[in-house]
């Protein structure tokens, strides 16, 4: 048990207004100082490779998708916004996604989705900004999502990069 | 005729500049609050947001107004006018200047001249609780409800100090009438805060409960009350509201002024013509109304228990003390 | 697969992880394993095919008498008294982990594309036992990715392991050896003879038996992701026998595959292809927009008092009165006028109805005092030995037992010509009896449908819209009288009741004064 010995207060205290004038000193010099607000929409935000954006999928450089509709993302994403059906194609890599659909309003831009992708096909962009009239436009399909894979290859050379330190470190014992 | 027009001009002049400061203030709140939280306040609606006011006042106008199931609808809806219009009334017998000469008229630079215009200030003051009790009450909810008893009591306490603070000055002047009371400190060292200082800091406490600003805006209280006794209002009548809170600040900015602060004097120029004179009323005024915001984003709120232990039991005693020193030494000096 | 199947025969004692228990000695030691609840993992060996322990991966050590313990394939030992069996010895999952390295050493690493993941055999085991890096620093072999064997299967030949399970389908299920193992050594695929087609009604089940992608069916391929589809227990409507499978229905919608389940009283282990692909019937699209006829029927629609202009009028040539789309309340309401109305009632059940929807239009005919019968098509030519009895109703036991004869169509067409007002209840109803018949009708027989969809026939009354079989709860009973469960593995279309619920609001309309029916409260 501790007993708390509450401190007597002299009369200037007990007065307040010596306190008070204080205050109002400190907000008074205040007064002066320069905003650090960032002005949003003139200013935009910083962003780099660690910016957790939304997600877009990588069309490599042959023009065709990375994905291969395994359905990873789907399962991994813990808001239920993507929903992929595949198709068979007569290339190498036999599937492709007919339909790859984020709900963008679903989104809780985890990063999952890019964790879960063995394909290298979904990367979190810096893109950001969401805004749209009704909310189907905001279920983004391919062609909203399909990004060209140099507009990604900072995000995919950080994901490398911190994958490989994780794979290092538990590598060893 | 000429007396009308006069009379006229000067109504539509005090009660336009009395809007036009409630209007400035509600955008000087935000910009002074911003500044001292390193921020820039509303800065979108024209240049350094200045038409912010009037952006609010068209989202004001445009709104629902809605009234709560189980309210009493008429006192609902005249309770926001009853808590404005005293405070608008009020302002009717503060002399914003001495006696100005233009095109070879005297006229007189107040809109009325009472002989007992700080009872009638006083008697405005107690009114103005009426709209927030019947808001509060009137609403049909907790959180007005609270808030409106809140304000009642808080005012009922306050008015006392208020009263007995200005009795001080008004035993120095031995007038009730406001021109007198300015009269009386024309000359820089005639100014009742060199005589009565105590008055002046009692005063000020009790203005800032009177108007129910921070740090004693138990009537509204939003941590507590959601917005106290305006909690149902919107639109127009939350405005009305609104406006009466800054009228009253005004009113009371004013008063301590014409009080304590030799009203339209100018220090070292006791000869300055009539406008510089309404200049630093002007002046006087605005930085009081500074203060309100300033201690607003200052201090925090007290607790209830506070409030009135701090009314009856510190302020109440040092006013009634204040008023018989006073009151002895004018006898003694008389004497 | 755990199916104890001790029950009346000789069984022997063994010692299996350190406890004693009893198992067949007819069976092989894997099948004693998983009796007992000890997860021997197995790709060559399935219970339904003689075992040939060419995959290696259920070597377990066992200790017989004095000798030293041995590892040895489970699926390949029978089961002796007094053996000590550890399938979880050190050594034991040493030989499996580097059998897995082998099969692993040119499986291709394409499971995100692959069908099988999810449900496949080797990357279960390959995450339960396997190292997570391989070794080998040899190219993987490249061979066939799409090689069609026949209408139905897929060969991946790179993803096949060679267990040999497909091989031993053919000749221990239907008899047809069709596929074998050809070339040797590391070139070995899996082929057939002199690469002609697959053919039979079963080749279905080699995609279920195959422990890896190898073998896919073309109707499935790339259709959907195996964990995404919802797995309901039932029954296969497409004949009599009712084999066991499962409904997987993808994202509540469609149903994207029927897979057989192990039932030893019926289809053991496997289901026709007639049966797998039965989609036809339960993936009805919905009608066009404005349209009431030609897709699947929600709520109801009754012939119009004035007609509808544009609606079922064109092409149709019944005259102004077309089809209009009413709520199911109003829809019965209307019938239940009619069926007062008239003098001579029919009740013709479709042979899909369960016996709970047959019980409740049983009772609708009491109510009536209606003839009773239902459409039976003639075998369908599908018959074989195995599974498939030829007779495409999966509940003609079940209505039999019921007392409702079954009529061919055309003496079901004479029985309506004869009736005013008459029922036609459950799925198909209509096509089974032939729309061209129920168009040709004379004697102004009007029809009351409770079908999948509404056909413009001159004579329809009312129709409402019914749950498929995949869509209600319920029992058939098949060809053997054994009862065969149906679960709802999907919702119904929104306004489609229950068939059972229609039929028993019908009988409580009719039995109420004409006029006061209009209404049908639910």
């Amino acid at each position: 048990m501790v007993i708390l010995q509450r401190k007597e207060l002299t009369l200037a205290e007990r007065l307040y207004l010596p306190e008070i004038l204080r205050g109002l000193s400190i907000t008074f010099r205040k007064f002066f100082k320069k905003a650090i607000t960032r002005q949003y929409p003139e200013e935009p935000l910083p962003k780099d490779e660690v910016t957790r954006g939304q997600p877009r999928l990588v069309v490599k450089d042959d023009g065709h998708l990375a994905c291969v509709s395994c359905g990873l993302c789907e399962a991994a994403c813990p808001a239920y916004a993507i929903t992929i059906d595949g198709h068979e194609v007569d290339r190498p890599i036999e599937r492709e996604p007919e339909r790859f659909e984020i709900d963008m309003l679903r989104c809780i831009l985890c990063g999952f989705c890019e964790e879960a992708c063995p394909k290298d096909a979904i990367f979190m962009s810096d893109e950001l900004e969401l805004a749209d009239l009704t909310r189907a436009e905001l279920v983004y399909g391919i062609d909203k999502l399909k990004r060209p894979r140099s507009a990604l290859q900072k995000r995919i050379d950080y994901v490398y990069r911190i994958n490989d330190r994780w794979r290092n470190s538990s590598s060893t014992p | 005729m000429t007396e009308i027009v006069i009379w006229v001009v000067k109504v539509v002049v005090v009660w336009g500049a009395l809007l036009t400061t409630a209007a400035i203030m509600s955008l000087a709140e935000r910009k002074v609050s911003a500044w001292m939280q390193y921020r820039y306040g509303p800065n979108r609606v024209g240049p350094f947001g200045v038409l912010q006011p009037v952006a609010d006042g068209i989202k004001f106008i445009m709104k629902e107004e809605l009234v709560p199931a189980g309210a009493n609808r008429l006192l609902f809806r005249i309770a926001p006018a009853l808590s404005a219009a005293p405070a608008m009334l009020a302002v009717a017998v503060i002399p914003f200047g001495y006696t100005a000469v233009i095109a070879g008229h005297e006229i007189t630079l107040s809109v009325a001249d009472l002989d007992i215009g700080i009872l009638y200030i006083l008697a405005l003051g107690g009114l103005g609780v009426y709209g927030v009790i019947l808001g509060g009450w009137a609403s049909n909810s907790k959180y007005s409800l609270l808030g409106g008893l809140r304000a009642s009591a808080q005012m009922i306490s306050y008015e006392l100090t208020l009263m007995l603070s200005i009795m001080a000055v008004v035993l120095m002047a031995g007038s009730l009438d406001l021109r007198q009371i300015i009269e009386g400190q024309r000359a820089f060292l005639d100014w009742n805060i060199f005589y009565q200082p105590l008055a002046f800091v009692l005063f000020t406490i009790a203005m800032f409960a009177e108007t129910n600003r921070h740090p004693f805006d138990f009537a509204e209280c939003e941590p507590e009350l959601v917005g106290g006794f305006h909690t149902e209002y919107s639109s127009m009548r939350f405005a009305l509201f609104f406006l009466g809170e800054y009228c009253a600040m005004t009113v009371m900015a004013a008063l301590n002024t014409t009080l304590f602060w030799g009203g339209p004097s100018v220090p070292f120029w006791p000869d300055a013509p009539w406008y510089v004179g309404v200049v630093a009323f002007i002046v006087k005024t605005s930085f009081f109304l500074f203060l309100f915001i300033w201690v607003r984003w200052t201090l925090p709120r007290l607790r209830f228990d506070q409030l009135m232990r701090l009314g009856w039991q510190a302020l109440l005693p040092l006013a009634l003390a204040n008023v018989m020193v006073t009151g002895a030494v004018i006898a003694l000096t008389a004497n | 697969m755990t199916t104890p199947e001790s029950t009346g025969k000789p069984t022997v004692k063994i010692q299996l992880n350190g406890s004693e228990v009893e198992a067949d000695p007819s069976q092989p030691l894997i099948r004693a394993c998983h009796d007992h609840g000890v997860d021997v993992p197995m790709y060559c060996y399935h219970p339904g095919l003689h075992p040939v322990g060419s995959c290696r991966i259920c070597q377990v050590e066992v200790k017989q008498g004095e000798a030293p313990p041995r590892v040895v394939a489970a699926c390949r030992t029978s089961v002796a008294p007094g053996m000590v069996v550890d399938t979880e010895s050190p050594k034991a999952h040493e030989t499996r982990r580097e059998c897995l390295e082998f099969l692993l050493k040119n499986h291709p690493l394409d499971c995100p594309i692959c069908d099988k993941a999810g449900e496949c055999d080797l990357q279960d085991y390959a995450f339960q036992e396997g190292q997570g890096e391989g070794r080998s620093s040899e190219p993987r072999r490249k061979l066939h990715k799409r090689r069609s064997l026949g209408d139905v299967i897929v060969l991946d030949e790179e993803r096949c392991i060679l267990c040999s399970r497909c091989v031993r389908f053919f000749e221990d299920v239907t008899g047809t050896a069709q596929l074998a193992v050809t070339g040797l050594g590391a070139r070995s695929v899996i082929d057939t003879f002199m690469g002609r087609p697959l053919t039979g009604n079963y080749q279905g089940n080699v995609a279920d038996i195959c422990p890896v992608g190898a073998l896919t069916l073309k109707r499935f391929r790339f259709q959907a992701r195996v964990w995404n589809l919802t797995k309901t227990v039932s029954h296969c409507a497409e004949c009599s026998r009712g084999c066991a499978i499962t409904v997987e229905v993808l994202r509540r919608k469609q149903v994207k595959r029927f897979r057989p389940r192990f039932d030893p009283n019926v289809n053991q282990y496997w289901m026709c292809d007639t049966g797998r692909f039965a989609f036809d019937h339960v993936e009805i699209p919905a009608c066009e927009p404005g349209e009431l006829t030609g897709g699947r029927l929600t709520d109801a629609v009754q012939r119009g008092a004035h007609g509808v202009a544009g609606q079922g009028v064109a092409g149709s040539g019944v005259g102004a009165r077309g089809l209009e789309a009413v709520d199911v309340d109003r829809a019965l309401g209307r019938a239940a006028d009619a069926l007062t109305g008239a003098a001579a009632r029919a009740i013709v059940l479709s042979p899909f109805v369960t016996q709970e929807e047959a019980g409740a239009a049983l009772e609708l005919a009491r109510t009536l005092g209606a003839e009773v019968c239902f459409v039976s098509p003639p075998p369908n030519g599908l018959q074989d030995d195995l599974l498939h009895t030829g007779d495409p109703c999966p509940n003609r036991k079940g209505l039999e037992t019921l007392g409702v004869p079954g009529l061919g169509a055309d003496d079901v067409r004479a029985r309506l010509a004869k009736a005013g007002v008459a029922v036609l209840v459950g799925e198909r109803v209509q096509e089974l009896i032939g729309l061209e018949r129920l168009a040709a009708l004379t004697g102004g027989v009007r029809l009351i449908v409770l079908d999948l969809v509404a056909h413009d026939l001159p004579g329809l009354e009312v129709a409402l819209g019914v749950p498929c079989h995949v869509e209600k709860q319920g029992h058939w009973l098949n060809v053997d009288g054994l009862r065969r469960d149906l679960a709802i593995a999907r919702s119904a279309p929104a306004g489609v009741e229950p068939l059972t619920r229609l039929l028993g609001q019908l009988a409580g309309a009719v039995g109420r004064p004409a006029g006061a029916t209009a209404e049908v409260r639910r």
